[in-house]
């Protein structure tokens, strides 16, 4: 069912796009009784439409909404739909109605009809699927757009879909938003020691990557000095004009600079270790002169841990 | 008596026979702990025995054997003997096999210092020893009791260099409370013979502020040694001891060393004649402890001491001057002083030779070096370990039932934040 799109179009997604979706998902989901998940599947489909922009052959997808599923009838709510459609054309008089998204693994047989269903608004809409399970091997987002294409299968024209590459598109806003939302906090508003766990590991994590990338090149640059690999000079350039940028300063009063303000976080941390120390053993001491020495002073309240 | 030698036969097949693996060894050494008291019984005929048993293979039954053999008191000539047999045993001996048998081990090195003391050649007894404690430790962190014997020969062949390499392990496991005592109070002397001032004095502190339900002697040595020293390296002493010192301590100490007190208080006023005064009057005393020469040590550490002063209220100071303030005999004397002290570290300066000024100078130390990110870290490393050990202590604690018992007693009877009737006794 899926191969290759042909049709030539080049597909926007923006990233508002896709926490739509997942959060209509996630919210189903945990909204969702868990006494009644025994017939159906454990994950429950979510609907919606959505919306955006065509300019020649680059689609853009800006917005979603959701929509409501009759299952009987594999319809959307038709209704609903040219409702929120008015509403949105108000606000936004640029969007048209793309296409439609939903969840799942795959797309299904039962996807053709509400395609088929939208294709009097869209003569060629989008379908957007995203695949809830996590996967934490996986490193692409689970986001996959079908077209649908007219072939002829077994002498028989077929309406199918075939699948469309993409890329993300994005808006300052919503770049700023996307990256609040992927270093959430905990909910406790944090005290200082939480918020600075976070942001070292958010440190920790991006000098991770550097390294792990700046490893690939390292690896590649010495098989194609070994000769593994034809040498190829628009890539070394590149590799070299980056090293160019480094190091942005040197000069033996930075070095000093530098060097004596390592030294002094090193010894403030050195002297917060000590602190802590010395209270553990502080509390150690006395412990232990309460269980064993018999004469320790007695009397007042003393904190049972 | 030939039934006995026949039993005595039979156990040497027996060692030769069962000290393949470990479960044979276990076995064997049931075997042995049984043939204890006919092994004492015949000691003074074991010695051709040990002939017959390779000590690296069997080491098992020849520590069984070495023990009975020397547990009779034995003439000088075959004590040199029983030492070249004790001295080879330890270096070949293997160690799995006598960490069964850890305390017959402990014996037969106990009774190879004494032959070595009896000898009067305690240098012998060095190298042994050192092999015999490092196969006995579990770990580099174990104190085991052949460790104050060892530092006892060490201090007394004068090898103070080969005790140092041991005291630079952090113990963090003890067996018995006096090896503490002894191990500490001896690498405390060794740490002073060397001029180590500040290990002795962690020693030394040790000695002192370590639990004891009773006071002893040496603590009480060690409290006044202990004052000396920290009058030398640090110089000043509070008489003040800390909250983990025993109560014991806290309370008796200071009942012994009374000479000493008063050698504190002659040396905060500063006053060299007065010094000197003080140590005539109670030189006797200091005499029969054998503390007389850390009590010269300590007379011309004041020299130092008042020169140190002068560096907090001068920065330029004539070599005249500085002979008449701390009362030294001539600017030549002055000089030699301050040259020493620089050269050790305890003072940063420069000496103008032509016109005998001396200008004192602050700390170098610019904290902006590699070295010293190495060092700050490696600290850091190590204090690192020391909280986790602290902290897991720290939990051991907690759970300790004589510490639960008596916690449990001393709270009130509401916990005012709940109202509940708290527990006052625990059952355990």
């Amino acid at each position: 069912m899926a191969s290759s799109s042909s049709s030539g179009l080049t597909f926007k997604l923006h990233p508002l796009v896709i926490v739509n979706i997942s959060d209509h998902y996630t919210r189903v989901k945990s909204q969702s009784l868990p006494t009644n998940g025994g017939a159906d599947e454990s994950s429950p489909r979510v609907f919606g439409c959505v919306i955006g922009v065509q300019r020649g052959r680059t689609v853009e997808i800006f917005n979603s909404f959701e929509l409501l599923y009759e299952p009987s009838a594999h319809s959307l709510d038709r209704p609903f739909l040219e409702k929120k459609q008015e509403l949105y054309k108000k606000v936004f008089p640029n969007f048209y109605i793309l296409g439609w998204y939903s969840t799942g693994s795959d797309a299904q047989e039962s996807d053709m009809i509400i395609h088929k269903a939208l294709m009097d608004i869209n003569e060629s809409p989008v379908y957007v699927l995203l695949n809830p399970s996590i996967n934490p091997a996986q490193k692409d987002l689970p986001v996959t757009i079908y077209e649908s294409e007219l072939h002829v299968i077994d002498g028989i024209p077929q309406l199918i879909f075939v699948r469309a590459s993409y890329t993300i598109e994005t808006v300052e806003a919503e770049r700023i938003s996307v990256d609040h939302v992927a270093h959430l906090k905990p909910s406790d508003g944090g005290s200082a020691a939480t918020q600075l766990a976070a942001h070292l590991t958010g440190i920790h994590s991006a000098i991770k990557m550097l390294n792990s990338r700046i490893r690939v090149l390292h690896h590649y640059l010495l098989a194609m000095q070994k000769g593994d690999i034809p040498c190829e000079n628009s890539l070394l350039r590149q590799v070299s004009s980056l090293l160019r940028r480094l190091p942005a300063i040197e000069s033996e009063k930075f070095q000093d600079d530098f060097l004596m303000d390592y030294n002094d976080t090193l010894l403030i941390s050195y002297l917060a270790m000590f602190t802590n120390c010395s209270s553990t053993m502080n509390e150690l001491v006395d412990k232990f002169n309460t269980a064993y020495d018999r004469h320790s002073r007695r009397g007042g309240r003393t904190a049972f841990i | 008596m030939n039934l006995n030698m026949n039993s005595v036969e039979s156990l040497v097949a027996q060692i030769q026979g069962l000290s393949g693996n470990i479960a044979e060894l276990n076995q064997l050494r049931t075997y042995l702990k049984h043939s204890d008291d006919l092994l004492r019984a015949e000691s003074p005929r074991l010695a051709p025995v040990l002939n017959e048993l390779d000590p690296s293979v069997h080491s098992l039954g020849y520590l069984y054997i070495l023990d009975a053999c020397t547990s009779a008191l034995v003439p000088k000539e075959q004590a040199k003997e029983f030492v070249l047999h004790i001295a080879r045993f330890i270096n070949v001996c293997a160690v799995e096999q006598i960490r069964l048998a850890p305390e017959k081990f402990i014996s037969v090195c106990k009774r190879f210092k004494e032959h070595v003391l009896l000898l009067e050649d305690p240098i012998r007894g060095v190298a042994p020893l050192l092999t015999a404690l490092r196969k006995l430790q579990m770990s580099s962190e174990q104190l085991t009791t052949l460790h104050p014997e060892f530092l006892l020969l060490c201090l007394l062949s004068k090898c103070y260099k080969t005790g140092l390499s041991i005291l630079e392990d952090d113990i963090f496991e003890v067996d018995q409370p006096r090896d503490l005592f002894l191990y500490c109070y001896y690498g405390g002397l060794i740490c002073i013979g060397q001029k180590q001032f500040r290990k002795a004095l962690e020693l030394l502190h040790n000695v002192v502020t370590a639990p004891m339900s009773i006071i002893s002697a040496i603590a009480v040595e060690a409290y006044k040694k202990h004052i000396l020293v920290s009058l030398i390296h640090l110089g000043q002493f509070s008489t003040g001891l800390p909250k983990y010192t025993s109560s014991a301590a806290q309370r008796n100490l200071k009942n012994f060393s009374q000479p000493y007190l008063e050698l504190v208080n002659c040396y905060t006023t500063g006053n060299i004649s007065d010094l000197e005064a003080c140590v005539q009057s109670n030189k006797e005393k200091f005499e029969t402890d054998n503390n007389l020469g850390l009590v010269k040590q300590v007379v011309s550490s004041l020299y130092k001491r008042n020169i140190q002063r002068l560096t907090q209220t001068y920065l330029t100071l004539s070599l005249q001057d500085i002979a008449d303030s701390v009362h030294l005999n001539g600017p030549k004397e002055a000089e030699m002083h301050v040259l020493q002290m620089i050269q050790e570290g305890d003072i940063y300066a420069t000496i103008n030779q032509k016109d005998g000024m001396v200008r004192f100078l602050e700390d170098p130390e610019q904290y902006n070096s590699c070295e010293m990110i190495e060092h700050i870290d490696s600290s850091i490393q190590r204090i690192m370990m020391l909280s986790k050990k602290l902290t897991g202590m720290n939990e051991m604690m907690s759970c300790d039932p004589a510490y639960l018992g008596k916690a449990g007693r001393e709270r009130q009877r509401f916990d005012f934040d709940d109202f509940d009737t708290v527990p006052t006794k625990f059952n355990i």
